[in-house]
């Protein structure tokens, strides 16, 4: 009777202990392998950072270099960097809604080329503005899967300016690499607006491309 | 006087029915805009008026007026409109924000808000009617061209009317008096700040629409605040990711 009784203990015992030991395994395991997809995540949040910093500090160069220009070379010469890091084939897509789809390749790629001279007027214009400011970055999440948000601000040095709020979006493009997706400024993203005024022009002509393509030229 | 009291009441009860045109939900669709033929004439208007003399006076302001006397404008106007923000802080029940702006109000009137002895270091959110009306769930209506004043939400206008009335009967008579005188210089000292961001919307291919877009962000992001903010980041992620599949 003492015997089964001892030998039921024992197996009882034996029992909570494989248990314990699965439960600890289970816990090491979490511990060992959660570091790394954070390691992962902190990597490609410091890469973007990294990217954004490089990015304003190679636009002040530019901004200084081609000061003697006038504002054509001066388009031509900042239209390579905004090509490395804005994601145009995103951009159009984001831009155009449900239109996208119904243009063909020439359409696509003309509205493309439209959109990327808007996006170098737009920069051309606040370039000197930049060149006397500073950028300080804040913080940086990921959000989902894909996206990253870089948040930062510029400021004047000289004070005469209030300091201006910047979110960066970025995301893997095709060929693995990060770049912007999207740009807000206090609050108000390029893309929302640029797709607001795309839609109105398509919605009213009956998503004729051409003539949107022709519209954002007019304004080159 | 009766007369004009009356008009107002009934420009009012107008402005509300018009509010209560659109759904309470905070985030409507941005591109609803029943009144849009006629906000794009009222917007052509005020083009035509801001370039032929509120842009040339401002460019002249900023080329002729030293920045540090434009700071000094600047500190001066925000100093003037800080009774509105004490006002609906208090209605909105944000004791923070009237206990702030009450304090910075007192100290910078030693200096008739000309400098700001605070330095920038208190951080106070500006309030309007327009924010106290959001705050209460009321709609923000259609979107309105309004002449002379620009682009408005329908509550956000009945809100600067609401706000007009209320200061001239709670302020005193000289600073009522020297908010009038100011507006004009308001107005060019504004300009001057955002001329920037003007001249890239009137080159744009459609300068309504995102002048329409521009202001509506901006209002949301300031009326409010982290719930529009989450919101309209939730809802782009969305649409993002999946262009990104």
């Amino acid at each position: 009777m003492l015997i089964s009784k001892t030998i039921n203990l024992t197996k009882s015992l034996k029992n909570y202990w494989n248990k314990i030991k699965d439960f600890f395994l289970i816990v090491l395991l979490f511990v060992l392998l959660l570091p790394l997809p954070n390691q992962v995540f902190a990597e490609e949040l410091e890469k973007s950072n990294q990217l954004i910093e490089e990015m304003i500090i190679k636009s002040k160069k530019h901004a200084i270099e081609t000061l003697e220009l006038n504002k054509e070379e001066r388009s031509q010469k900042i239209t390579p960097l905004i090509r490395q890091y804005v994601n145009l084939d995103f951009m159009a897509r984001a831009t155009t809604g449900s239109f996208w789809s119904k243009a063909n390749d020439e359409q696509q790629l003309r509205y493309k080329d439209a959109l990327l001279h808007q996006i170098v007027n737009t920069v051309e214009e606040h370039l000197n503005t930049l060149a006397t400011l500073t950028y300080t970055p804040l913080n940086s999440e990921f959000r989902g899967k894909k996206i990253i948000y870089i948040r930062g601000k510029i400021e004047d040095k000289s004070k005469n300016n209030p300091p201006i709020n910047l979110l960066w979006k970025l995301a893997k493009s095709q060929n693995e690499t990060m770049s912007i997706i999207d740009l807000e400024i206090e609050g108000i993203s390029l893309v929302t607006s640029h797709k607001s005024e795309v839609m109105s022009i398509l919605r009213k002509n009956k998503g004729d491309f051409d003539y949107l393509i022709e519209r954002l030229n007019i304004k080159k | 006087m009766k007369i004009n009291s009356f008009l107002s009441c009934k420009l009012m009860v107008l402005i509300f029915i018009l509010s209560g045109c659109s759904s309470n939900n905070i985030i409507t669709s941005e591109t609803k805009d029943p009144f849009e033929k006629l906000n794009r004439k009222i917007f052509n208007f005020n083009k035509k008026i801001d370039q032929k003399i509120v842009a040339p006076i401002g460019s002249a302001y900023e080329e002729n007026i030293p920045a540090a006397a434009r700071n000094a404008i600047g500190s001066h106007l925000d100093w003037v409109d800080t009774p509105s923000t004490i006002f609906n802080s208090t209605i909105q029940m944000d004791l923070k924000n009237t206990i702030l702006s009450s304090a910075k109000f007192m100290l910078n009137g030693l200096t008739l808000g000309f400098y700001d002895l605070d330095k920038g270091e208190t951080a106070i959110k500006k309030k309007d009617f327009g924010s106290t009306l959001a705050k209460f769930n009321v709609p923000e209506g259609p979107f309105l061209m309004v002449p002379i004043l620009g682009p408005k939400m329908t509550r956000d206008f009945t809100g600067t009317i609401w706000n007009k009335y209320i200061m001239t009967n709670v302020s005193s008579d000289s600073l009522n008096n020297l908010t009038l005188l100011e507006t004009p210089l308001e107005t060019i000292d504004t300009r001057s700040k955002i001329s920037k961001t003007i001249d890239n919307i009137y080159e744009s291919p459609d300068p309504y629409v995102k002048l329409r877009s521009y202001y509506i962000q901006n209002r949301r992001n300031k009326v409010y605040g982290k719930n529009y903010v989450d919101f309209k980041n939730n809802k782009s992620d969305e649409e993002f990711e999946k262009l990104l599949e």
